[in-house]
């Protein structure tokens, strides 16, 4: 599904260049469920950042769905992530004026559905999570776990191909990680979503098929579960 | 600890140079036009107020009550006279008769010069200096203008025309007509008088100049130029001295003249502002400039809040921290007053700077000679730095004070706790309100000014050239004539006393048909010769025009005076029409189309044409614009030879035509400048605005954009937000705009209407201008990596 070729990424201090991440190549395929670990400032939200796109990389290669990323144009790129990627974050980055719905339903208005379109996969998607009975509050009025939840479900509302994630459950208790956790197996496993997350937990780690482990910019070690 | 709050507040300036720049900025335009206006308004109110016992003097004028009020500054030569003899009230009347544009030669040995002098030479009786203050340098104030022959002239003009020589004793000659004595040498006048004239000579020779005794005893007829001053008794009221006008009405006048006539008193004090006689300065506008310069300073301490409140949320954690450090409220209070006078004070130093550039630009443009008074605007400057300081400051520092610590410290205040978004769009709003009357108020002068300057005037003001005619000599006239004609280029030419549309115009009383009663209203007399028509391409509607002659044996008039009569232009052809106490009696032959006869401030007169060669000016001459510049020569050099001792000018009609609207035009650009200034103030404050959303947003923006948001539908978000705020803006404008310039146009007798396109323009600028400025600040923050906005907290 995608590929990293001897990517780089360094910030330029004072001339001097500060690598993020050194010479790393990666190969994800569909339906494979990755666990990045590694210590902080080892990288990891670079690198999920690089594979979302967000950022870009000063150096190297970056296949994904078989467009050579680095080559695409702003656009390109942008239609690219629109219909394959979701990105779920560890401080949720809800919009605090926006009601739960209206968050989920945000995607959907940037990839142009029609009005009713959009209100039936809203609808379906609350259902699935459970939140329905939320849906006319803001952000300010859930716990840290059902924003997390919301979060999951605007990442998923648009049916993206792969889920990145980064530490989802860093502010939640235990057991609502526990919880997140199973949701993305169930996602992984019944709906074939790939999905890439960096974590601290090695309990959460485990709930993926393969985990990876950052050093200082390059990959540590790389286990098949 | 104020050196510690002055010391913190400077601090926090250099750390935020933005904002800094910004509120000084707009703060120091906005005192800068207040200082300006200040100057200005000052300048105005304190004509004449040097005077001794300004408050009992007074000057006469005239009033005719007929088909409506008419009135004039001049008043019928014997008026003064009458008034000082048969009346006990005053204890000074002067009479002092001024003409403009005089020519004055100065003979030394065998060398002549000669000067123009714009403000003219002053017949005056020596009483005119014991009621106006104006000290002679040289010369005995008791005798000086008694006896006839004898004149005095300022400093300035004595320097002029005689060098350092000693002016006591030289002779000048006013118009090749009469030679005066220099006996005296007044003080320059002061830059705020409306006494402009610089050349006075002794009364006594008034006949001799005018070549007649008639006007010194003639009622029936005012010349602009007449004017009477007079300082009253401390016992006499107002009112008994207009009430002693109409005696004098009731002894000199009989029949329906006694209803007509009416003498009365303008205080001193009115004589610059009363825009009904000959004052400069309406008083309606230096309100509206008033207006103007209180507004824009409450645009820059708007702007200032703005900015200021919206800085507060930054220094939320600073607030914090001192709080539980155990400052008190009214400490942060006071901080935050600090803060704001520092930068008032900077303002106002650059404003002050400012200023003093801006002053000669100004008199520049109003051709006076404003200065700045130490005293009143270090008073003034004081006054507004302490209002704007405590308008601006007190806002902000109050609601800093009221921060709840905890809350600050956990960086968890929001928009509630600063006052909110929506104050801040209340002062956007405010702001640009002011902006777009002024956009309008400009939009729509220009839009008159171009009227009157494209509108068919009736005549045609291009390639005409007026050349003056000093002697009314018939054989000089014929020969002048004949070689203009030959220069190459002239098209044609004509005599007149001045061109159709002109400053000056002489209005006399009209008997139509051998009516018994003469008409209740004046006819306009224009003298011209039988090119009149031709050269100024003026049309005839019915009849024919008169044959050549040098007298009047025939009449033209217009449309406006066969309206006036209730008939058709056909009907008045071959009846008679006499003017000026009958003395002018002669068919009508022909009726020309309407045309403006003065500015568009002012009704179109009933008029007549007719040749009379004594009273000819004026030698218009239509020209090949192509040849202009070696027929100009060539006109000078004719004109020379022609008239060897007079000096020889020109101009162009369509100049002369401009010059009505010079009011206007400096209006116009006074309006601009503030316009422009407020503008600027306002996309300052709005500059501001824009940051403080992009930085509030920026978590948002991030979020969105990972979402799948472009930049077109983050700049929508911003763009939103200011299409809402300007459409208010111009809700509230719009109206205001609107009231403000119908009363302006008021004073157009031809008028522009107000149509929804100037409304539309305004709009259209005002979020041309808003979108530029909006626009970089949001496409800056929409570009913005969302990789950064969103690093973990
Ligand atoms: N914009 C930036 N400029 C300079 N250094 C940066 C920037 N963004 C991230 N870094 C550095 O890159 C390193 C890796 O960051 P990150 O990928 O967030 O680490 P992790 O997520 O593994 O904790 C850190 O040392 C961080 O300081
Ligand atoms: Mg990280």
């Amino acid at each position: 599904m995608l590929s990293l070729q001897h990517i780089s990424k360094y910030y330029q201090v004072s001339g001097l260049k500060n690598f993020v991440l050194n010479d790393l190549s990666l190969e994800i395929d569909q339906g494979e469920f990755v666990s990045i670990m590694g210590p902080s400032g080892s990288g990891k939200s670079s690198l999920l950042n690089i594979i979302g796109m967000l950022d870009e990389p000063s150096e190297g290669y970056h296949y994904f769905a078989g467009h050579a990323v680095h080559q695409l144009k702003e656009k390109q790129r942008s239609a690219l992530y629109k219909q394959y990627i979701g990105f779920v974050f560890q401080a949720y980055h809800l919009i605090d004026e926006l009601t739960v719905y209206e968050n989920i339903e945000t995607p959907l208005i940037y990839q142009d559905f029609k009005g009713a379109e959009r209100k039936a996969m809203v609808a379906d998607i609350l259902d699935r999570f459970n939140i329905v009975g939320k849906k006319d509050l803001f952000p300010a009025q859930l716990s840290g776990g059902q924003q997390q939840l919301v979060g999951i479900a605007r990442a998923l509302i648009a049916k993206p191909k792969l889920l990145l994630a980064d530490e989802p459950t860093g502010n939640l208790n235990s057991k609502q990680g526990e919880e997140i956790m199973e949701l993305f197996r169930k996602l992984n496993k019944e709906d074939g979503v790939t999905i890439i997350q960096v974590t601290h937990s090695e309990k959460n780690a485990e709930y993926g098929s393969r985990i990876i482990n950052l050093l200082d910019g390059k990959i540590e070690s790389s286990k098949q579960l | 600890m104020i050196k510690n709050y002055i010391k913190i507040a400077w601090r926090n300036l250099k750390r935020n140079k933005a904002y800094a720049f910004i509120s000084v900025a707009g703060l120091a335009l906005g005192i800068t036009c207040g200082i300006l206006i200040f100057t200005l308004i000052t300048y105005h109110l304190s004509f004449d107020n040097f005077h001794k016992n300004s408050d009992r003097v007074y000057r006469l004028y005239t009033e005719w009550h007929d088909d409506g009020i008419g009135r004039s500054h001049g008043v019928p030569q014997p008026l003064g006279k009458t008034f000082r003899n048969d009346f006990t009230l005053a204890e000074k009347t002067a009479r002092v008769i001024s003409f403009h544009d005089n020519l004055i030669t100065i003979t030394q040995g065998n060398q002549v010069k000669k000067f123009k002098e714009d403000n003219g030479v002053a017949f005056t009786e020596p009483e005119y200096f014991d009621i106006l203050n104006f000290p002679l340098l040289k010369g005995d104030k008791k005798t000086v203008l008694v006896k006839p022959g004898e004149a005095i002239v300022t400093e300035k003009i004595a320097r002029k025309y005689f060098g350092d020589d000693n002016p006591i004793g030289k002779v000048i000659r006013v118009d090749n007509k009469v030679n005066f004595t220099v006996t005296g040498v007044l003080k320059d006048l002061p830059a705020n008088t409306d006494r402009k004239q610089q050349v006075y000579v002794s009364y006594g020779n008034m006949d001799e100049y005018t070549g007649s005794k008639k006007r010194e005893d003639n009622w029936g007829g005012v010349f602009s130029g007449s004017e009477v001053f007079t300082l009253l008794k401390p016992s006499t009221t107002m009112e008994s001295a207009n009430s002693a006008m109409a005696l004098i009405v009731k002894k000199h006048y009989t029949g329906r003249d006694l209803q007509v006539w009416k003498f009365k008193l303008q205080p001193l004090s009115d004589i610059h502002f009363n825009s009904d006689l000959d004052g400069y300065a309406d008083k309606k506008y230096l309100w509206a400039l008033f207006f103007i310069g209180l507004f824009l300073i409450i645009t820059a301490c708007v702007n200032f809040v703005n900015l200021a409140t919206a800085q507060a949320l930054n220094r939320a954690k600073e607030i914090g921290v001192r709080k539980v450090l155990g400052s008190l409220p009214h400490q942060l209070f006071w901080q935050f007053i600090a803060e704001t006078a520092l930068i008032t004070f900077v303002a106002v130093i650059l404003a002050i700077g400012l200023s003093f550039i801006a002053l000669p630009a100004i008199n520049n443009l109003f051709e006076s000679q404003m200065t700045f008074k130490l005293f009143q605007l270090s008073v003034f400057i004081m006054l507004i730095s302490v209002l704007v300081v405590f308008l601006s400051g007190s806002y902000p520092g109050l609601v800093l004070a009221r921060f709840q610590p905890i809350l600050a410290l956990k960086s968890k205040l929001s928009q509630k706790h600063v006052g909110g978004f929506s104050l801040r769009r209340i002062l956007v709003v405010t702001q640009f309100s002011i902006s777009q009357v002024l956009i309008i108020g400009a939009i729509i002068i220009v839009s008159q000014l171009h009227y009157s300057q494209t509108t068919d005037l009736g005549f045609n003001k291009d390639a005409v050239v007026l050349l003056p005619i000093p002697q009314q000599d018939k054989a000089k006239l014929s020969t002048l004539r004949n070689r203009i004609n030959e220069v190459q280029g002239v098209e044609k030419s004509s005599y007149c006393y001045k061109a159709p549309a002109a400053q000056s115009n002489n209005s006399t009383d009209v008997n139509f048909n051998h009516r018994g009663e003469d008409e209740h209203w004046g006819i306009n007399t224009k003298q011209g010769d039988e090119n009149f028509l031709s050269t100024f391409g003026m049309k005839l509607v019915a009849g024919r025009n008169f044959f050549p002659a040098d007298t009047t044996h025939e009449f033209l008039v217009n449309e406006t005076f066969v309206k006036k009569l209730n008939l058709k232009p056909q009907d008045v052809i071959g009846k008679m029409l006499a003017i000026d106490g009958k003395t002018i009696k002669a068919p009508i032959v022909g009726v020309v189309k309407d045309f403006y006869n003065y500015s568009f401030h002012t009704e179109i007169s009933a008029i007549c044409i007719m040749p009379d060669y004594r009273s000819y000016s004026t030698l218009a001459v239509k020209i090949n614009m192509r040849n202009a510049k070696t027929s100009l020569a060539a006109f000078e050099k004719i004109w020379n030879e022609t008239f060897p001792e007079e000096l020889y000018s020109y101009q162009f009609l369509d100049d002369s035509v401009g010059k009505f609207y010079e009011m206007d035009n400096i209006q116009l650009k006074l309006v601009e400048a503030f316009a422009g200034i407020a503008i600027l103030i306002g996309c300052l404050g709005l500059y501001g605005l824009v940051s403080f959303m992009a930085v509030r947003k920026t978590k948002e923006i991030g979020v969105r954009k990972v979402l799948g948001a472009d930049t077109m539908h983050i700049l929508w978000l911003f763009g939103k937000e200011f299409t809402y705020l300007l459409l208010i803006a111009f809700v509230v404008a719009a109206p205001l705009a609107w009231w403000a310039m119908h009363n302006y146009l008021q004073d157009f007798k031809y008028r522009i209407t107000i149509g929804p396109g100037i409304f539309l323009t305004s709009i259209l600028s005002t979020f041309i201008i808003a979108s530029i400025t909006v626009g970089y600040r949001s496409v800056m923050a929409a570009t913005a990596n969302p990789v950064k906005s969103l690093r973990s907290e």
